[in-house]
């Protein structure tokens, strides 16, 4: 007992090691709010394109409001465990090769009662990706930190220390998963000032953080991430995002895919009209992502 | 060929295309021409404050400190095209120069994605953008947003015109936003995720960022609105129930799991989108106080009187506000504005939502909008004030202003100045207030600041006026953790005299979780109860159950010597707890009728196998146990432990009811000593009744025994019926068995009645309409029996292939080789308009063959299992109404769609979803029969994409016939004839059945037997039309003396106190009051008062049918 201990808090004490990225991989992005409001400010997706210095990434935000390892923010009408059969259909789909996986934010309210259950879902997500999309690159990524706002705001200290311990629970469970593992509660250490209701980063958090992202995925923070031009590279990003957003996770999909398809599932060819102009964005994306690696050289 | 069109019964896919093809006449857009098409009552005036190119689709309207109107626009609705930019508006429109047109216009936001939502307030505006709500501001005073943050995320948008909207600022200065009913969101908040599935209210605290959940259900509420004591309501765009009572925690229509709800106020009422609750001294006085709604279907603005009840409040429809004819306005919103002009923000579109035609059609409108200015001849406006000029003392005294839009906007303003100094001077300032009017406001204004005036808060529960103690308690409600003593402030109100605020007391302690809330709460059952109520009361039973039933459990006397509040707390859990004190009671038969009820049920609803012998000792004198011991057979799988044999000699009971439990009881406990006796009955007994109860208790036997016996009959020689009701068994039990001779019954049945239902019983499980497509195989059975099978089939959830197939070869009916071409569409929607009389369609809706009143209410009189179709003409064009008489799957209403239930053993059913919870799955099919399935025998429950409305049911009307139908639906609703009316017209009857001892009856009694004699069973409902008219030629002949034919019909009256009814024709009508004969003149019309009873009022009325074919017509003139 005692050796598994400190065997585990070595692994904890070890920087990540280093996440790769080759052409043309498709990188997905899983998580809850602080994931989905990513692919609004993109600063997090800019950073990760410079860092991975590779051509023709596709960058994929899977982020949901609200979810969890359980999937069940991404159901809709059926039971909540359909939301876990439409992410496995989604990687199916995607067949991506990296997969940044960031849960914890949710499930961490639950406090220690709700940790066992929270590691054991973990554990069948991952399951699921490897079956489904065998990914050559995992990494779960610890909840970033609460921040407690002045009154009457509350005090989240309590979830801060709850975080805390599903962050310590993650590391733990990366090193028994053989998966990477990026501290992001622990790299931010606190954060000030930087999120809206303290839990969600505003667009500052996003590009104030960025860097630390980089770090606790143990990836080098590229000059280029502050030159002017990285803005630019960023619009394109949101851009894609949101054509993406659209392709992926529609409005109206009762109409379109579900029970009254009947009345408007024709329309549902407009969604691979979607594919090509998110093409042509990653097409900008890439331009722009070479012209800033050369002008570093 | 329509005849031929109308016979067949596969799917005219080809019909979805040509989805409002009855609209082809696209209405003028020039204002001139709209502002020509209004009817307004005396006195009023409309002009056009805005209209487009200025403006475009407005969704909401909103005004802020300054007077300036703001709007929210989308063009993009209802899906963004491929490639398109995000394009959507927030408009800010002023009339500077106060000619009561808007001159200016600024463009706020120009990128939005479909928002739905506009509230400037705070500095600046919060916006519903799909699929988050944000928080605009601009700071550099040049009236474009330059400053953008999320303020919350998660919201669904599984349909566009349902996604989070509806902004309100409440008097509490939180933001209250809605969403509908495809909608699921996921809310994270520093106080946790918060999730909301299908339609609620949300509640929003600006300053601490908390959301929370106030109500749940409804299918499309767009209106919601404070009343001048803070009292919330809400109408729904999509549900039939006009005003609906929003308190905390209640739950309504279609919420996913609810399984339980409250109802509207005003049952049958048209659609209605926006409310606001009409205001300011601009108003002539008789319409202060009122709720309007537009009904944008039917292109009209609706009126409503509430009026307090209790717990609850009653809705009166009263004259509409006013109406147009012109097609393409669509009142969606209606706002009182910073003038004391009301202000309406019509959507002008001939297209209404999208969920039927293309969301490509190109008839949809995406440029036009209005903006209308209502105003009242000769009075003049208020003063139009700018607030955000005004300094704190000025806001401050505006709070007090007669003038609610004042109030708002003042206080609205007070919460964008420097708060530690709004609050000093408010607090000074609220010391000074000794009215309680005024101390409202003030305590709604520390609220607004977020703060807890104690004090005023006290006071006003100390009022002899119940609306400020109920005001009071609402800010108990949000802020009981600043107040010291809630609890026993709280503690007090629950025994308050007034049923509002006892409501209020208990949504008060559902917020204040712990050992004495449930208690306390139930303290409400010692007073007069109403739904509302009763409803709350359950809901904190369950949701605060860890709080008293643990302790219950462990001998504590949580309810004192309180055993209704015991029976009461127990039946809303439904779970095994303690039984010994209710047992006590029992025994010693200490309860009144009613507990002794309740106390039976919670045994059997929550007792285990020992709790259910001791019960059943009390069978021979209490044969109301039969029902809830089946229930726990059927539902909990459990029965009595011991001594099923108590149950044999009810098997001899001459009481239908009392035989019927007792052989399905026999039959679940597979009590062996029954069958012989379930035998003879089913062989010898002349009762239709009691033998298909005892085939029901011998079916359930269900082993081989029973196979055989069923299996002997169906093959043998019996009578017909005999024969049926074996093989209806044996579909259910050995269908392999039953089928070949089911296809034998069928061969006999030339009308194509079913006489026996024995479709239904194949269609049941998946192997039995198999078996009976086998079956069917190289056989010929009537075509109009397979047509019948066809609907039947149809109209299962998951209709079976291959009976349907088969059922088409045996009845040689053709498969669809007619489609109904555009062409043919077009030529019979002209005939409708040309050739269609609507009042000999309504005879036809009214038929009994056609099955339409037995599924469908017009103004909530009749079937609530399909839509409400009182303004379906307004709304659905011609060319719908006939794709879904043709084929009811090619269009579904939201809220309609069927249920599919699978049990493990392969059984299915379908219907409307009644409720759903871990012990049981209520369904309603399609002839309002209630299915109850076990928890534990439910595999999937899924929403299924067909209609509960068979197909064909309009197969046997000839052709002119169909067009009188299908004028008379695209009547309802408009002005004329066909508009339910809002005078208080007698629709809602029930009749009397002809009965073998009414000759005698009445030869002795005279017509007095009929308020007198004939209860219970002998009555059925009756709507009468859509103008009210009870025709007694349609009523059952009740014979009297002679040759007499009576028509027999009751009505009440939900209301207490003097009424006064006003009667068409009084020939040979006898009128009773209860069972007091009222005195009517010998003929010709009469006015009737009737003084105040304490009850409600119940009346019936006789007429003699052969002598006087005339319509009856009975209204209540208001006193």
């Amino acid at each position: 007992m005692k050796l598994r201990l400190l065997f585990l808090s070595l692994i904890a004490a070890f920087p990540a090691a280093a996440l790769s990225f080759k052409d043309n991989d498709t990188v997905v992005l899983l998580g809850n709010t602080v994931i989905e409001r990513a692919q609004k400010y993109g600063h997090l997706e800019t950073a990760l394109t410079l860092a991975a210095d590779q051509p023709n990434l596709k960058f994929r935000n899977l982020g949901w409001s609200g979810d969890t390892v359980f999937g069940h923010a991404r159901s809709y009408f059926g039971p909540p465990e359909e939301g876990f059969r439409r992410l496995t259909a989604d990687l199916e789909e995607l067949k991506p090769e990296v997969v940044l996986i960031c849960y914890g934010a949710v499930a961490a309210f639950e406090g220690e009662d709700g940790l066992a259950e929270f590691l054991k879902g973990y554990e069948a997500l991952l399951a699921m990706i490897q079956s489904t999309a065998t990914p050559r690159e995992i990494v779960i990524i610890s909840p970033p930190p609460a921040e407690s706002l002045p009154p009457p705001m509350p005090n989240l200290e309590a979830h801060q220390e709850r975080l805390a311990l599903y962050a310590k629970a993650l590391g733990e469970l990366a090193a028994k998963q053989q998966v990477g593992f990026a501290d992001l509660f622990t790299t931010l250490g606190s954060v000030k000032g930087l999120t809206e209701n303290g839990l969600h980063l505003t667009d500052d958090g996003y590009r104030v953080i960025a860097p630390k992202f980089l770090e606790a995925l143990g990836l080098p923070v590229p000059a280029t991430l502050k030159s002017p031009r990285a803005e630019d590279l960023r619009e394109a990003i949101v851009a894609k995002n949101k054509l993406f957003f659209f392709r992926w996770r529609p409005a109206n999909e009762t109409y379109l895919r579900l029970f009254r398809k009947h009345e408007q599932g024709q329309n549902v060819k407009e969604l691979p009209m979607f594919d090509p102009l998110i093409e042509n964005a990653e097409q900008d994306i890439e331009a722009l992502r070479t012209s800033l690696a050369s002008s570093q050289k | 060929m329509i005849t031929r069109l109308l016979l067949t019964t596969t799917s005219l896919a080809a019909l979805t295309a040509q989805a409002q093809r009855g609209l082809k006449e696209i209405p003028d857009p020039d204002p001139v021409k709209q502002q020509a098409a209004f009817n307004l009552p005396e006195g009023m005036e409309i002009e056009l404050y805005a209209s487009d190119p200025m403006i475009a689709k407005p969704v909401q309207i909103n005004f802020d400190s300054r007077g300036r109107l703001w709007l929210v626009s989308s063009g993009m609705y209802p899906h963004i095209t491929p490639g398109a930019e995000e394009n959507d508006r927030i408009l800010v429109l002023e009339d500077t120069d106060n000619d009561g047109k808007a001159d200016k216009r600024t463009v706020f936001a120009d990128d939005l994605h479909i928002p739905t939502a506009v509230l400037p307030a705070d500095g600046g505006a919060y916006v519903a953008n799909s699929t988050e709500i944000l928080f605009l501001k601009d700071t550099d005073g040049d009236g474009k947003a330059d400053h953008r943050r999320v303020v919350l995320s998660g919201f669904g948008t599984e349909d566009t015109h349902h996604l989070v909207h509806t902004f309100e600022q409440g008097p509490d200065g939180m933001l209250y936003f809605l969403q509908s009913i495809y909608i699921h969101s996921h809310l994270e908040t520093p106080y946790g995720v918060r999730r909301l599935m299908g339609g609620g209210v949300w509640h929003f605290r600006p300053e601490t960022q908390r959301a929370e959940i106030l109500s749940k259900g409804l299918i499309n509420p767009w209106g919601f609105i404070f009343d001048e004591y803070g009292q919330t309501f809400a109408t729904d765009g999509a549900g039939g129930h006009g005003i609906n009572d929003i308190f905390p925690r209640s739950v309504f229509r279609t919420s996913p799991g609810a399984q339980r709800i409250v109802d509207g106020l005003n049952p049958g009422q048209p659609k209605l989108c926006g409310l606001e609750v009409l205001s300011g001294s601009h108003l002539p006085e008789k319409y202060r106080g009122l709720l309007i709604a537009p009904d944008f279907r039917g292109h009209r603005i609706n009126s409503y009187r509430l009026s307090p009840d209790g717990g609850a409040f009653i809705s009166t429809r009263i004259d509409d506000f006013l109406s147009s004819s012109h097609r393409a306005f669509r009142p969606i919103d209606v706002k009182m504005g910073p003038d004391g002009a009301l202000y309406i923000a019509d959507w002008y579109n001939p297209i209404i939502q999208h969920g039927e035609v293309d969301f490509r059609d190109e008839r949809r409108d995406h440029t036009h909008g209005r903006i209308w200015r209502v105003t009242f001849k000769g009075r003049p406006l208020i003063e139009k004030k700018d607030f955000s000029k005004a300094t704190i003392e000025e806001l401050l005294a505006c709070t007090l202003s007669k003038e609610r839009v004042h109030r708002e906007q003042a206080r609205s303003e007070l919460r964008a100045r420097d708060r530690s100094e709004a609050l000093a001077k408010l607090t000074a300032w609220s010391s000074t207030l000794s009215d309680e009017y005024e101390q409202m406001q003030a305590m709604w204004n520390h609220q607004a600041l977020n703060d807890t005036a104690t004090g005023l808060i006290k006071k006003l529960l100390a009022s002899t006026d119940a609306r400020f103690r109920a005001a009071a308690l609402r800010v108990v409600y949000h802020r009981h953790e600043e107040l010291p003593d809630a609890a026993e402030l709280v503690a007090e109100a629950i025994n308050d005299p007034n049923g509002r605020v006892r409501l209020w007391a208990i949504s008060c302690l559902a917020q204040m979780p712990g050992p004495k809330s449930v208690p306390t709460a139930l303290q409400a059952l010692d007073h007069p109860m109403d739904q509302n109520i009763d409803f709350a009361l359950w809901s904190i039973a369950r949701e605060h159950q860890d709080h008293w039933a643990p302790a219950f459990e462990s001998g504590k006397p949580v309810f004192g010597d309180k055993l209704s509040h015991l029976i009461f707390a127990m039946k809303a859990l439904g779970k095994s707890l303690s039984l010994a004190s209710i047992f006590k009671s029992l025994e010693e038969n200490t309860l009144e009728k009613e507990e002794r009820e309740d106390a039976i049920s919670i045994i059997a609803q929550t007792g285990s196998p020992e709790d259910l012998d001791r019960l059943l000792d009390l069978i021979a004198t209490e044969p109301t146990i039969l029902t809830p011991l089946i229930t726990a057979a059927e539902i909990r799988k459990i029965q009595p432990k011991s001594g099923q044999e108590k149950l044999l000699p009810l098997l001899k009971s001459t009481d239908p009811t009392v035989f019927a439990e007792a052989t399905r009881l026999a039959g679940l406990w597979k009590l062996a000593p029954a069958r012989e006796v379930l035998i003879r009955a089913f062989t010898n007994t002349k009762s239709a009744q009691r033998r298909a109860a005892a085939a029901e208790g011998l079916r359930l036997f269900n082993d081989e025994e029973t196979i055989a016996f069923f299996y002997q009959i169906a093959g043998g020689d019996e009578d017909e019926a005999k024969r049926a009701l074996a093989v209806k068994e044996l579909a259910k039990i050995a269908p392999g068995r039953a089928a070949q001779y089911g296809v034998d019954l069928l061969m006999q049945d030339a009308d194509g009645k079913d006489p026996y239902d024995l479709y239904r019983s194949f269609l049941q499980n998946p192997k039995a309409s198999k078996a009976l497509a086998e079956a069917l195989t190289g056989k010929k059975i009537p075509s109009k029996s397979a047509t019948l099978g066809l609907q039947r089939a149809g109209t299962t959830g998951r209709p079976p292939e291959d009976l349907m197939q088969a059922l088409r070869l045996a009845g040689n009916l053709k498969p669809m080789a007619q489609k109904l071409s555009p062409e043919e569409m077009n030529q019979l929607v002209e005939r409708v308009r040309q050739e269609g009389d609507p009042h000999r369609g309504e005879m036809i809706y009214r038929r009994a063959d056609m099955a339409c009143l037995t599924c469908h209410a017009i103004g909530g009189v009749g079937s609530p299992i399909g839509p409400d179709l009182v303004s379906i003409g307004a709304s659905a064009p011609i060319d719908y109404l006939i794709t879904s008489l043709l084929d009811p799957t090619d269009k579904i209403k939201e809220g309609y769609h069927t249920t599919f239930v699978e049990e493990k053993n392969g059984n299915t059913h379908a219907g409307g979803l009644v409720s759903q919870s871990e012990t049981e799955v209520v369904l309603r099919d399609n002839t309002g029969k209630i299915i109850r399935i076990a928890g534990s025998d439910v595999k999937s429950v899924t929403i299924s994409p067909v209609s509960m409305m068979p197909a064909g049911l309009t197969a046997s009307l000839r052709e002119d016939q169909f067009v009188d139908l299908v004028r008379f639906l695209s009547e309802l609703g408009k002005e004329g004839d066909f508009k339910v009316s809002s005078k208080a017209i007698i629709r809602d009857w029930v009749v009397m059945q002809p009965h073998p001892r009414t000759v005698d009856q009445y030869g002795h009694y005279g017509a007095a037997m009929f308020a007198d004699r004939f209860e219970g069973d002998q009555w059925t409902p009756y709507s009468g039309k859509v103008n009210g008219e009870l025709l007694p030629t349609e009523l059952p002949k009740v014979r009297g003396r002679g040759n007499a034919a009576w028509a027999v019909a009751r009505f009440a009256i939900d209301r207490k106190g003097p009424v006064t009814i006003k009667i068409n024709e009084t020939r040979t009508m006898h009128l009773f009051e209860g069972k007091k004969e009222i005195a009517l003149p010998e003929s010709g019309p009469a006015v009737v008062e009737v003084n105040g009873s304490k009850d409600p009022h119940h009346f019936t009325i006789a007429v003699n049918q052969s002598a006087r074919p005339t319509p009856v017509l009975i209204e209540i003139i208001d006193p």
